[in-house]
């Protein structure tokens, strides 16, 4: 038999037994269904976890602050605490098993002046060492500070903007300023200078500045923590006494401790042994890790609604391949008198079980696409119900489901193998009943 | 032997034994007879004799217990199902009592149905089924399934879907079974015109003696052996109408 002959007269049979074809067919509807969506949504969370990471810097970070903010069980804030930050705490933390860097941070406003033009910057102050450990990104200018020289600042990619602060007021429109030409002094502003010595003040060498990440690093101006103290302490000796005594009282206490923890997994454990020594702490995994659980529970409850979905459309297809054998014994018989080859007969009904699988996959895709998009535009209260409290995370723009390239031929392919699979069997029997019997066979 | 390559069907000694719990019952019991190119033979007996199994062991539909059948050169008894199924294609008809057309498929389409397993190609092959249904009368009725037809044009549907491929052999088995005397005739006259045309053999099972009058050669079959075998030189052939009106007037 010529291919053509073949799937015509597949397709003719499936149309004969309207009702029971498409009753198979809903199996697999059903089945090729649950996995596009459990494939989509796992898919989703993985670009949103990606998105994340970018957006909110590296998810093995743990954060203890000065001011620790107490949730309770069930994620909702009770109330913040002072936490004493010194090095002392450093060291106890760098003993923490899977923790791979630890450094203490130490954040100030600055003011930036150059020529006519003005900004401000918070600076976070940091181990030079750590920029490494804490995989800053790259830059577009400059060096990151390092044991050499360690007297560089690094802005982010929005991290710093020049105003026109001169004649008649603000004015509100950020001005260019080359940061490789241009002269630029820093200066704090925390106290007042004594009016006895010439006001402090830092002209800016060195400076770097990184790539956009559209995250957290965009804002943020980095510097050495030592050299930051150093150039901070002989800030404070142009203060007055009382000032100076409490200004330096600041840089021995950080404003926070970061720690990168060697994996993902290890975040909550390690967090959990922070907690037990009495600090409070903060990563974003929290934040997210009730999202991925969520999306676990989602995905195992459709890879087994999927599963039994796809088992029972198997079942269901040997069944009506069956029972069309049965009805069909004595049309296998005249074709087989007619001198059809065994093999064509097998073919034959392999193709018609396989097409079950096809139409079923393809109605299954087209479902799952359409599923996709319901999922994207109203799935939201979903998602926010199925992720207990504590979520910070902004949802509004955020897709949960989506279907990459492979997914649809992945899904088709899977329902024509269980259709195939599942009428092999049949399809052997076919070949298997005698002539002689299927002709007297009534039919 | 000069005459051996004539022998398009050739029968030596054929045993069929069937197994009915412990009880063997021989149907076809060392049967040997030949049968010459362009014959219409009549398989006779009363029901129950084994004819008709002997008709299935030379259509290759049946397995042999012992014994060997020759079609066209070929050792029928030996060949496997698929060059079974290929020599089918290629060599033989088959005319059926309950004809055994496709209910879902048109008349047209039944007709194809051999040519669509020989892989013959679709513009050609309707062309084929078309001529050949137009030859048998039913040139009106290419697009009507079975149940829309009568018995005498369901069977001549198949009639027309055994010749199609152009076979030589052409087997029958109670062609005219179901059908009414007039309709018989028509129907038995259509075959035999048909052969003689292509000068196909032929071979029927009957237990209607006065069908068998058609054949050149009637095979007595009885009990699974053969009785005797008749002869007819050609004149015989020429039965007289009124005699065959009656025959079948005992058939149904």
């Amino acid at each position: 038999m010529r291919i053509r002959d073949l799937i015509k007269m597949g397709l003719r049979n499936l149309a004969r037994r309207k009702t029971r074809t498409i009753l198979t067919v809903l199996g697999v509807v059903i089945g090729s269904l649950s996995i596009i969506i459990m494939v989509s949504i796992g898919q989703g969370m993985q670009q949103n976890f990606d998105k994340q990471i970018k957006e909110l810097g590296s998810l093995t970070i743990i954060t203890v602050r000065d001011r620790g903010y107490i949730y309770d069980e069930d994620g909702n804030y009770s109330g913040s605490v002072e936490q004493e930050l010194n090095d002392d705490l450093v060291k106890r933390l760098k003993e923490i098993e899977h923790v791979r860097a630890v450094t203490p941070v130490l954040n100030k406003s600055v003011r930036l002046l150059t020529g006519k033009y003005e900004g401000w910057a918070y600076i976070t102050a940091m181990d030079s060492e750590a920029f490494d450990d804490f995989d800053f990104p790259g830059l577009t200018m400059g060096e990151y500070p390092n044991q050499e020289d360690n007297s560089g600042i690094v802005f982010g990619a929005n991290a710093v903007e020049f105003y026109d602060t001169g004649s008649r007021g603000w004015n509100w429109t950020p001005v260019d300023v080359d940061l490789e030409k241009s002269k630029i002094i820093l200066k704090f502003q925390d106290y007042p200078t004594n009016e006895r010595k010439k006001e402090f003040s830092v002209p800016l060498k060195n400076i770097a500045k990184m790539e956009e990440t559209n995250g957290i690093y965009d804002w943020n101006t980095y510097m050495d923590l030592e050299y930051f103290k150093e150039i901070y302490l002989k800030y404070c000796n142009t203060l007055n006494l009382e000032d100076r005594k409490r200004a330096i009282k600041t840089l021995d206490d950080y404003t926070e401790i970061r720690l990168n923890v060697d994996n993902i997994d290890n975040v909550e454990d390690v967090q959990d042994k922070i907690k037990e020594m009495g600090f409070q702490t903060e990563s974003d995994m929290q934040y997210l890790s009730p999202m991925i659980e969520a999306s676990n529970t989602l995905q195992m409850v459709l890879l087994a609604l999927g599963t039994v979905a796809m088992v029972v459309s198997a079942i269901s297809i040997a069944n009506t391949m069956v029972m069309s054998i049965y009805e069909r014994t004595k049309e296998i018989g005249i074709m087989k008198v007619l001198g059809c080859v065994i093999k064509d007969i097998r073919k034959l009904f392999l193709f018609e079980a396989g097409m079950i699988g096809f139409i079923g996959g393809i109605v299954g895709n087209i479902l799952g696409f359409i599923a996709a998009w319901l999922i994207n535009k109203y799935g939201q209260p979903l998602f926010k119900a199925l992720m207990s409290g504590n979520y910070m995370y902004d949802m509004t723009n955020t897709t949960f489901a989506v279907i990459p390239f492979y997914l649809p031929f992945a899904a088709i392919g899977l329902s024509v193998l269980v259709g195939v699979l599942s009428g092999y069997f049949p399809a052997r029997r076919a070949t298997k009943i005698r002539t002689i019997e299927a002709m007297k066979s009534e039919g | 032997m000069s005459n051996k390559a004539e022998n398009v069907i050739e029968l030596k000694n054929v045993k069929k034994i069937y197994r009915m719990g412990k009880e063997r019952i021989c149907a076809v019991d060392n049967v040997s007879f030949t049968i010459k190119k362009g014959e219409f033979c009549c398989l006779y007996g009363v029901s129950g004799s084994g004819k008709s199994t002997l008709l299935n062991l030379m259509a290759g539909i049946e397995k042999v217990t012992s014994g060997q059948i020759i079609i066209k050169g070929r050792h029928i008894h030996k060949m496997s199902e698929r060059a079974l199924a290929k020599f089918r294609q290629n060599n033989l008809g088959f005319v059926f009592q309950s004809y055994n057309l496709l209910n879902s498929m048109t008349a047209l389409e039944n007709v194809e149905l051999p040519l669509v397993f020989k892989r013959v190609p679709t513009r050609k092959r309707k062309k084929m089924a078309r001529n050949i249904l137009t030859k048998v009368g039913l040139g009106s009725r290419l697009k009507h399934k079975p149940k829309e037809m009568s018995g005498g044009q369901q069977q001549r549907v198949g009639i027309a879907r055994a010749f199609v491929s152009n076979p030589s052999i052409v087997f029958a088995d109670e062609p005219t079974g179901n059908l009414d005397s007039k309709t018989s005739k028509e129907v038995m006259d259509l075959i035999k015109d048909m052969a003689k045309a292509n000068n196909l053999t032929i071979v029927m099972v009957t237990h209607d003696r006065r069908l068998a009058e058609y054949a050149d050669k009637i095979i007595h079959i009885f009990d699974g052996k053969v009785e005797k075998i008749e002869e007819f030189t050609k004149q015989a052939e020429e039965l007289p109408p009124e005699e065959t009106q009656e025959i079948a007037t005992d058939v149904s």
